[in-house]
């Protein structure tokens, strides 16, 4: 059973239309994204609290895994992708032509679908961002992982086999080793893609409980297939249809009162 | 806010089980308004017989909240509603359990059905049937604003409740001034007295369901707040 601790509760309403700038901890503007000629994100424009978990909802290719991605520039990879608007970061535009990818990417990670541990040990799963930064003493790696697999709530069930394989874990435990991984590197934001549709009901709650710990550390964006786990997890949650922002309230809110008819169709199951 | 649609679920089974439920609550608010209607009648009618028959007829009201309190935990459980479906359900449950207890309190009266009374008490039961009257229509409306989740009947209701309250205070008034008058009558005034008291709690259980009601359509709770701010909850939009 996962116990239900106070910080399981969820925090108070913001005022989301007018967060100060201490409260934000990203802010879209009017973001257009195109594939090619076809449009998938139209005018959004939101702003993303701190310390706080914000959950993505919405049908199949409404845009919100696409919105998720622009918020690291995943799709940069994309050729035909273009991006106009702004996503801010501590004021500053990330998609400013002087901003590195790869450095935008350390302060703002990723969790995928699947797990992907790499095929190394448990070990170098954790520490391989730090490798890339050039750190190496082992001192200072072994403190990363004992914290980071602690963070992931992972470290009681591996810390006797830190050398052993990856792919030994279960899917649960590798999607814990792979949250593991992306927070080694201390990022600000910690985007999950899905986290949890490959995985258990047992390792979706354990995932679940690890993502009401981390927000205390880390500002955490989801996007969910799960309505149940939106609102389970969730201090404010967007709707998002058609590649447009429908409504955007805090989680409470949404899933008892929602303020638009397309919203409330689909929580209730009556989108067709 | 956008008003909420009984349009269908993607899971015509869902349908179902909601249909379901409000089929039963609407089932249970006729049996209920029934009681409430055959208990004045026979206190009017001096119908011991029929008294009898409201007494009996109560378990079944009784049997039909726990029922419809089933259904729903099966529908929490088993469809973990949300929005209007969660409010929906909530309002049942709620709106249940206030129906059951204006069964009780029609069978309350129509114990006093079963009593015989004088000439000059007559006079008593002719108010009390007044009170029952205006408490019968409210219960009709409240039911008939649920059925359709009506808001502005429902409002309606809300707002009748005001009167009754004043019934029953004239109707008090007059029967302590009577009892003063003649200590001898005290046990049986003492009976109308519960009556009336008990069709005045019936219609402060109809104001309830009208709240549901509106906390149903509109999402806001009503409960406790103003007249002036539940008319602006009503009338207005978010």
């Amino acid at each position: 059973m996962i116990s239900v601790t106070p910080s399981n509760l969820q925090a108070e309403a913001l005022d989301l239309a007018n967060l100060s700038a201490e409260q934000t901890a990203l802010e879209i503007r009017d973001l257009n994204l195109h594939y090619g000629s076809a449009q998938a994100l139209y005018d959004i424009s939101m702003k993303i609290p701190k310390n706080r978990v914000t959950a993505f909802i919405g049908p199949s290719g409404c845009g919100k895994s696409t919105l998720l991605r622009c918020i690291n520039r995943m799709n940069d990879l994309v050729e035909i992708c273009k991006v106009s608007g702004q996503i801010l970061l501590h004021d500053k535009n990330i998609y400013d032509k002087d901003v590195d990818a790869a450095s935008l990417r350390r302060q703002v990670g990723m969790v995928f679908q699947r797990p992907n541990p790499f095929p190394k040990s448990i070990y170098e799963n954790v520490v391989y961002g730090m490798r890339l930064q050039g750190v190496n003493d082992r001192r200072t790696l072994d403190e990363v992982v004992e914290r980071s697999l602690k963070g992931a709530a992972l470290w009681d069930e591996v810390k006797d086999r830190l050398n052993a394989s990856a792919f030994g874990l279960s899917g649960g435990q590798q999607q814990r080793l792979v949250i593991a991984r992306a927070i080694a590197i201390e990022p600000e934001v910690l985007l999950l893609d899905e986290p949890t549709s490959a995985l258990d009901p047992i390792s979706t709650l354990t995932i679940e409980e690890l993502i009401t710990e981390l927000k205390s550390k880390y500002t955490v964006v989801i996007v969910t297939h799960n309505m149940q786990q939106a609102a389970r997890v969730s201090d404010q949650t967007a709707f998002m249809y058609m590649g447009k922002l429908i409504e955007y309230a805090d989680t409470n809110s949404l899933f008892t009162t929602p303020d638009k008819k397309q919203t409330e169709d689909y929580i209730t199951g009556r989108y067709g | 806010m956008d008003k909420p649609t009984m349009s269908r679920h993607i899971s015509g089974k869902f349908n179902d089980e909601l249909e379901a439920v409000r089929n039963q609550v609407l089932t249970m608010g006729g049996l209920v308004e029934q009681q409430l209607r055959d208990s004045l009648y026979a206190i009017e009618k001096s119908d011991h017989e029929l008294a009898e028959q409201i007494l009996r007829r109560d378990t079944k009201i009784n049997a039909l909240e726990v029922q419809i309190d089933e259904a729903c935990v099966q529908i929490i459980a088993k469809r973990q509603p949300a929005a209007s479906d969660l409010r929906l359900i909530i309002a049942i449950f709620k709106t249940i359990s206030d129906l059951e207890r204006i069964g009780d309190e029609a069978e309350r009266i129509a114990k006093v059905a079963l009593e015989s009374f004088n000439k000059d008490q007559q006079e008593f039961l002719l108010n009390l049937e007044n009170l029952g009257q205006l408490v019968l229509t409210m219960l009709h409306g409240v039911l008939d604003a649920f059925a359709r989740m009506d808001l502005d009947s429902a409002f309606e209701v809300h707002q009748m409740d005001a009167q009754a309250d004043r019934q029953y205070e004239a109707l008090t008034r007059q029967l302590m001034t009577y009892m003063m008058e003649d200590p001898r009558g005290i046990p049986k005034v003492m009976n109308v007295l519960w009556s009336a008291r008990s069709l005045e709690r019936i219609g402060d259980r109809c104001q309830n369901i009208a709240e549901y009601i509106i906390f149903f359509v509109k999402g806001k709770d009503v409960r406790h707040v103003s007249a002036e701010s539940m008319e602006q909850t009503v009338k207005g939009g978010r």
